[in-house]
């Protein structure tokens, strides 16, 4: 009878858990409703402001990021439209109307710089690319608890299936943990950046009378490997990097 | 030792001075040269030995053999000879040639020159009687001859000739070199093949026959004169010196002498014509004779599909050289022609040949189609006159295409390869639409991962395992431990129990002190696992005692209390403050433990 009481108290942690996971954002829908139906009106200046809008309340949504990078098209900006197609990928990584768009929108910068290579990790662990960080700690998070519960079972019935499952469990908690730090670490390490200005002059150095090592065009995607007060170091390779003003890059 | 030694010494010293003076005696020699043939008399097939003897020296160049334009000169080596006759030692060395005769005549052989020990000597000239070889009629005396033969002395230009060269011999033959000497000019030849060996018997004596054939094409119209075929071979006559008899000599196999012989064939005469006019529309040049067939991969398609025509020509003559034109068929059909195939057969020393052409067709339209027939016309060189053949015509069935697309078709040469997919143009490029449906913006987050949202979601988990982790180790020890049992349950029993006491008049206050009594000894009982209900108030204290319970002296008092309520009774009244007094106590002792 106790024992029962116990495993009902563990189930209703378990609800309150996930209840308490927040899910909606219906206050949010109207604005996008609007944004959407000025983009079907080719309104794309008013359509981009109410999706700008939405961001700035907050409001972080790969589909979002993606509207307003057609936007953006339309308007023939394609250094935002490049921005928040990014930014965009952050969110919804495996959609393929967002990666034909990207690329796409690539096609239309003078520059045409593909996104970078995958690292080493990047390469290991393959299925990371495909997956939002929000999603990665939710996988995690579920096995977590799975694995905790698999292992309460274990403890009650000690027999040979739960504790095969319970190893696999926890083999997959790691692998998921690790997905996570890798995530993290690509994140750091491929900060992206995209040319906003119509044209910007790559400088030696942090001031305007620096050298001018190269010039990079509106949408020109960069890897930014330093900041200093108003200057970001941007790369395109091992070879090629500089300082650029920090308003002409948007990341 | 010594003296053997000196033998050795003394003999070699002999020698070299015997070899010393038999050479400074040998630079005395006068030099003389000669030349020598083994024949002044012989025939066309004949070959001439020519030997140049140099006595007095063996250390000369070659000699210089004067101009001989009516022969055919080759190297026979040398040899060389050295002769001791009465202490006097002669030297000589002799260069062989053999002279083959071109013509026939009487021929002088002038000086050879020789140059030795700084002089130039010449040989005396030798004249020679080089007559033709015996005619057919003698030919069954003789142990090889040659044959040409020619399949026809008049001929088209462009007609199969076959040439055939038969070598008849008696004796066995070696070392043949064969020269068909044929003019570029005039004739293209193709080779039939590897010469074919046979016996042949003429009369009455039996012959071996070597036979080559070549087929012949004329290039030009005139009168020509095939030159004779050369063949030069050795003879193997067998010698008559050892006996038959000689068991040794059939054993060590029969003794055979070579004879050089260099035979050549008779002049063939031919007439080359040019084709008569009137030649039809589209001819070629072919001749001989020929046929043409023509045969679809389907008759049935789509359009779309693809079929494989395939026209054969085979026949005798120059097959190689047809070519075929493309199909008319341009507007109802995509023709994409392959590679001619080309076998060559000899039959009967004659060429035939088989060419195939295939042609891949693909149907623009739907309808029914007869494709036209292919003609190839020709000069039958055996009939003198031209021809046309022609294939039957095709009738193809093609049905509208399955799919409704638009063709854009690639076929590639052969019909089982598949044709690779349409290539679809792209006219233009545009992004992909926005997203609408709303569902997709439901899960918009501000804060996504905030610690307290990760905090709970990986700490809940765990802290609602080691939860129940110790609930299932209660619930084992309390199924298990005994005395953990007792003493866990000892304060719920004995609260129970006063409780039912509490709600019942107790007017037997004897009653009453025992059962008090009972269950304050039952509730230390079960705290401190004693066996049965703890007997006496003194063993209480003393075990209380024990387990450093402060209330233990307390608690002894009490229960002396009880027992004298047991003896002693006292008023209902009293019964609740004892009720409340044992419910403290048990409190208090509770709290201690």
């Amino acid at each position: 009878m106790k024992f029962s009481n116990s495993f009902s108290l563990i189930l209703l942690f378990a609800l309150i858990l996930f209840t308490s996971l927040p899910t909606n954002a219906s206050e949010h829908l109207q604005e996008i409703v609007r944004a959407n139906d000025l983009y079907s009106e080719k309104n794309y200046t008013k359509s981009a402001q109410a999706y700008e809008s939405l961001i700035d309340k907050g409001v972080h949504n790969g589909y979002l990021y993606y509207n307003l990078g057609n936007t953006y098209i339309r308007m023939g900006k394609t250094g935002p439209a490049v921005l928040n197609y990014i930014r965009a990928r952050k969110w919804i990584p495996r959609d393929e109307n967002l990666e034909a768009n990207l690329k796409f929108a690539i096609q239309q910068t003078q520059d045409k710089i593909e996104l970078p290579p995958q690292g080493t990790l990047g390469t290991l662990f393959f299925w990371v690319n495909d997956f939002n960080l929000s999603e990665l700690i939710n996988i995690a998070m579920i096995l977590n608890m799975v694995f905790w519960a698999a292992l309460a079972l274990w403890m009650c019935f000690r027999i040979a299936p739960l504790k095969i499952a319970r190893n696999a469990l926890l083999g997959f908690l790691l692998l998921s943990l690790f997905s996570i730090g890798v995530k993290l670490i690509n994140k750091s390490d491929l900060d992206l950046g995209v040319v906003l200005a119509k044209r910007v002059e790559v400088k030696s150095g942090r001031a305007d009378d620096a050298v001018t090592l190269f010039q990079l065009h509106e949408g020109a995607l960069v890897k930014i490997s330093d900041s200093h007060e108003n200057w970001l170091e941007v790369r395109l390779n091992d070879e090629q990097k500089g300082w650029v003003p920090k308003t002409a890059i948007g990341t | 030792m010594n003296r053997v030694h000196f033998k050795k010494i003394a003999l070699l010293f002999l020698v070299a001075t015997l070899n010393l003076l038999t050479v400074s005696h040998s630079f005395g020699q006068n030099v003389s040269v000669s030349a020598t043939v083994d024949k002044n008399h012989l025939s066309l097939e004949d070959v001439l030995q020519l030997s140049i003897i140099i006595k007095g020296t063996q250390n000369t160049p070659p000699p210089e053999l004067p101009s001989l334009p009516d022969f055919r000169i080759v190297s026979a080596g040398t040899s060389s000879s050295t002769q001791y006759i009465n202490t006097q030692r002669s030297v000589s060395i002799t260069h062989n040639f053999r002279l083959t005769p071109m013509n026939t005549g009487t021929f002088v052989i002038g000086p050879a020159r020789v140059r030795a020990n700084g002089k130039t000597y010449s040989t005396q000239p030798i004249t020679i009687k080089v007559e033709k070889p015996a005619t057919q009629g003698t030919i069954g005396n003789k142990n090889a001859f040659v044959v040409t033969s020619l399949s026809s002395k008049k001929a088209y230009i462009g007609e199969q000739l076959i040439y055939t060269f038969r070598l008849f011999h008696r004796v066995d033959a070696k070392n043949l070199n064969l020269k068909l000497p044929f003019d570029k000019a005039w004739f293209s030849k193709e080779e039939l093949g590897e010469p074919k060996s046979y016996i042949k018997v003429i009369n009455g004596m039996q012959y071996h026959v070597q036979e080559l054939s070549t087929a012949l094409f004329p290039l030009k119209v005139g009168q020509h004169e095939i030159a004779p075929s050369v063949i030069d071979l050795d003879l193997l006559h067998p010698s008559q010196s050892r006996s038959r008899r000689d068991p040794f000599g059939q054993f060590f196999g029969r003794r055979t002498q070579a004879e050089h012989k260099v035979l050549r064939s008779k002049p063939i005469p031919i007439e080359i014509l040019s084709l008569p006019d009137g030649a039809p529309k589209g001819f070629e040049n072919l001749i001989g004779q020929f046929e043409i067939s023509a045969k679809p991969g389907k008759n049935n398609l789509e359009v779309g599909d693809t079929t494989t025509l395939t026209v054969t020509i085979s026949g005798k003559g120059n097959v190689r050289d047809i070519s075929l034109k493309e199909p008319p068929l341009k507007g109802y059909f995509k023709i994409y022609p392959d590679k001619p195939e080309f076998h060559q057969t000899v039959q009967d020393n004659q060429i035939f040949g088989k060419k195939v052409f295939k042609f891949a067709l693909v149907p623009l339209e739907a309808g029914n189609r007869i494709l036209p027939k292919f003609s190839l016309p020709y000069f039958d060189s055996a009939k003198s006159q031209y021809r046309v053949v022609e294939t039957q015509p095709i009738s193809l069935t093609i049905r509208p295409s399955a799919a409704k697309e638009e063709l854009n078709l690639v076929q590639s040469g052969k019909q089982n390869i598949p044709a690779p997919k349409p290539e679809i143009e792209t006219l233009g490029r545009d992004i992909l639409p926005i997203f609408t449906k709303l569902e997709k913006f439901q899960n918009t987050r501000t804060d996504p991962h905030s610690l307290t949202f990760l905090g709970t979601g990986f700490g809940s988990p765990m802290i609602l395992f080691l939860l129940a982790a110790f609930l299932i180790k209660q619930q084992k020890r309390m199924k298990h431990d005994v005395a953990y049992y007792r003493r866990r349950n000892a304060y719920k029993n004995a609260t129970q129990r006063l409780k039912q006491m509490s709600s019942f008049e107790h007017s037997d206050s004897k009653e009453f002190g025992r059962v008090l009594s009972e269950i304050l000894r039952e509730y230390i009982g079960n705290k401190l696992n004693l066996p049965g209900k703890a007997t006496t108030a003194e063993e209480v204290e003393i075990r209380l005692k024990e387990s450093d319970y402060e209330s233990a002296n307390m608690t002894r008092k009490f229960l002396d209390k009880c027992e004298t309520l047991q003896f002693a009774p006292i008023a209902s009244g009293s019964t609740k403050e004892l009720l409340g007094e044992s419910e403290n106590l048990i409190k208090l002792l509770e709290k201690q433990s």
